[in-house]
C-alpha cells in the first residue's frame, strides 16, 4: 500500500485537452502536427514522433511556408501523430493564447509551441519572433503575465511581447540623455545602468510583460547580430571587431 | 516512532528517541537534542559499486535523538509518502528523508543509451515507513496501463509506483540529420501497470 500523494492521476483520456494540467504544465491534444521548441516535451501518451525541422520539411513542403526563420530552424522540432503531449519549461508559468487573424510578437525563448496554422517570422527586434494568422500558441513566463495598453514604456528585460501595435522604438531617459549631450559623450559603454533604456510603445494594441526574467540562452541571437553587421563598411566592421575583442578580454 | 510531516517546502521530522535518514546538508533548523552523522546511502558495498557504475550518487545523513528537525532543499515542494510493505522507485536526488523500516537500493536498468548517466538508475525504496520526496513544482501523476505506455523526459522523472517496466528510447529519429536533433536525446518509456510522477521543471 502506498498513500500520501494527493496528486490527481491522469491518463491519456483524462489529461486536459489543449488546457493547462497545472500552472506549469500544458497538455496538447495532438492530432496532426504542432511546432514545439526543442526540449519542451516533458511527457506524452500515444504515437507521437518528434522530428527535426529540416528533416520533416523534406517530405512536407508546407513547413517552409509556415516557419519562415532559418536562424531558428535548429531550435524547433515538429511533433506529429496522435496522442496527448505534455509541455513544460523549467517550472515557469505556461499560458495558451488564441490568435484570430492577428499578429503577435514574442521573445523567442518564451515561445514553447504553436499550431501549424500559424506562420512564424523573425521580428526586426533581435531575439523576437512574430506569429501571424489564426491558431493557438503556448508561451512561458516567469510569474504571471501582465497585459498593458500603450502608450507605455517597458523595461527590455520584463518585455514578453506585444500584439497588434507597431514595433517599439527605444526611449532614453531624459536626464541620462541631457547629461550625455552636455558632456559631449558619444560612447555609451560604461555609462549604462540598465534602466535608462526603455522600449516605447505607441498606437493601439496590447503589451505583454512578465514580473521577472530568468534569461534562457538564445543560441540564434549571436547569428542575428552578426547578420546586422553587414550594414557596416569594412573599416567600421574592423573598429567594432577591436571593441568586441577588448570587451571579451575584460 | 519518528514521524515525517510535509509543510509545503519544508519537512518536519519529529524524533522520539529514534532516527531518520535525510539528504546530506538538508537540515535547516532543529529543536531538542539531535545528533547528525554522515553515512552512505545503504545497500552496502554492492550498491556502492552499482552507484559508481551508473554515475548516480545518493548520500544520506542519520539524524538521531529526540526533537524536531526541519529539512529542506532548493525550495523544492515536499511530499510525504506512506509505504506499507510495498515498494516504489524514486530518482535518487529527490529523496529528502526516510524513516527506519525502509530499505534503499539502487535499481540498475542496463547500459544501453547511457550517454549522460542520468535518470537511468533510480533508488528503490521498499518496506514499511515514510519517505519524503522533493519536486521542483507540484507533482503530476500519470497512469501507465497495459496497452497505454507513457514516455517521459528523463529530466522530469521523479518517482514511480506499481509494476512498470522502463525502457530507454532514442529521441533522434532516423530522419534526423547531423547537427539537428529533437533536444530529447533519449526518453524513458514505461509499460505495465502503475503510476509515474513527474515535475514540471527539467533538472
Amino acid at each position: 500500500m502506498i498513500s500520501g500523494i494527493d496528486a490527481t492521476v491522469y491518463d491519456a483520456q483524462s489529461l486536459p485537452s489543449n488546457d493547462n494540467v497545472n500552472a506549469y504544465a500544458f497538455s496538447i491534444d495532438l492530432d496532426g502536427e504542432w511546432f514545439t521548441s526543442k526540449g519542451a516535451m516533458i511527457a506524452y501518451y500515444g504515437a507521437i514522433e518528434l522530428s527535426g525541422l529540416s528533416a520533416y520539411a523534406s517530405h512536407a513542403a508546407w513547413v517552409a511556408a509556415r516557419f519562415s526563420s532559418p536562424l531558428y530552424a535548429q531550435e524547433w522540432v515538429v511533433a506529429s501523430g496522435r496522442g496527448k503531449l505534455v509541455i513544460g519549461d523549467r517550472g515557469n508559468d505556461i499560458n495558451s493564447y488564441d490568435l484570430d487573424n492577428g499578429n503577435l510578437t514574442i521573445k523567442q525563448t518564451n515561445l514553447l509551441a504553436f499550431e501549424t496554422a500559424l506562420e512564424l517570422k523573425q521580428s526586426i527586434i533581435p531575439g523576437f519572433v512574430t506569429l501571424i494568422g489564426t491558431g493557438k500558441f503556448l508561451a512561458s513566463s516567469n510569474g504571471p503575465v501582465i497585459f498593458v495598453e500603450p502608450p507605455f514604456r517597458a523595461d527590455p528585460d520584463a518585455l514578453l511581447g506585444w500584439a497588434d501595435c507597431p514595433s517599439p522604438s527605444i526611449h532614453y531617459d531624459y536626464h541620462w540623455m541631457s547629461q550625455s549631450l552636455s558632456a559631449g559623450v558619444h560612447a555609451m559603454f560604461g555609462r549604462e545602468s540598465g534602466e535608462e533604456r526603455q522600449y516605447d510603445f505607441t498606437g493601439a494594441g496590447t503589451v505583454l510583460l512578465q514580473s521577472s526574467e530568468v534569461t534562457r540562452h538564445d543560441p540564434a541571437l549571436a547569428r542575428i547580430v552578426e547578420q546586422h553587421t553587414h550594414l557596416l563598411t569594412a573599416a567600421a566592421a574592423g573598429v567594432l571587431g577591436h571593441k568586441l575583442i577588448a570587451r571579451s578580454q575584460e | 516512532m519518528a514521524v515525517l510531516i510535509a509543510d509545503k517546502r519544508v519537512l518536519h521530522a519529529d524524533l522520539d528517541g529514534d532516527s531518520v535518514r535525510a539528504a546530506n546538508g538538508s537540515m535547516v533548523a532543529y529543536t531538542g537534542k539531535v545528533e547528525f552523522k554522515y553515512a552512505s546511502g545503504g545497500g552496502g558495498f554492492r550498491a556502492a559499486m552499482k552507484r559508481g557504475v551508473a554515475g548516480e550518487s545518493i548520500s544520506l545523513m542519520t539524524c538521531t535523538g529526540a526533537g524536531r528537525v526541519y529539512l529542506a532543499q532548493d525550495a523544492m515542494d515536499v511530499t510525504v509518502v506512506q509505504l506499507s510493505n510495498d515498494r516504489m522507485t524514486v530518482e535518487s536526488e529527490h529523496i529528502l528523508a526516510i524513516t527506519d523500516g525502509l530499505q534503499l537500493d539502487v535499481q540498475f536498468s542496463g547500459l544501453r543509451g547511457m550517454t549522460t548517466g542520468k535518470g537511468v538508475a533510480t533508488t528503490t525504496v521498499t518496506g514499511t515507513g515514510q519517505c519524503a520526496i522533493m519536486s521542483d513544482g507540484p507533482l503530476i501523476a500519470l497512469a501507465v496501463t497495459p496497452g497505454q505506455p507513457l514516455v517521459v523526459d528523463p529530466d522530469v522523472y521523479v518517482a514511480g509506483t506499481g509494476q512498470t517496466q522502463m525502457s530507454i528510447i532514442s529521441g533522434v529519429s532516423w530522419r534526423s540529420v547531423i547537427g539537428e536533433d529533437t533536444g530529447e536525446h533519449f526518453s524513458l518509456r514505461f509499460e505495465g501497470q502503475g503510476t509515474i510522477y513527474i515535475q514540471p521543471a527539467e533538472r
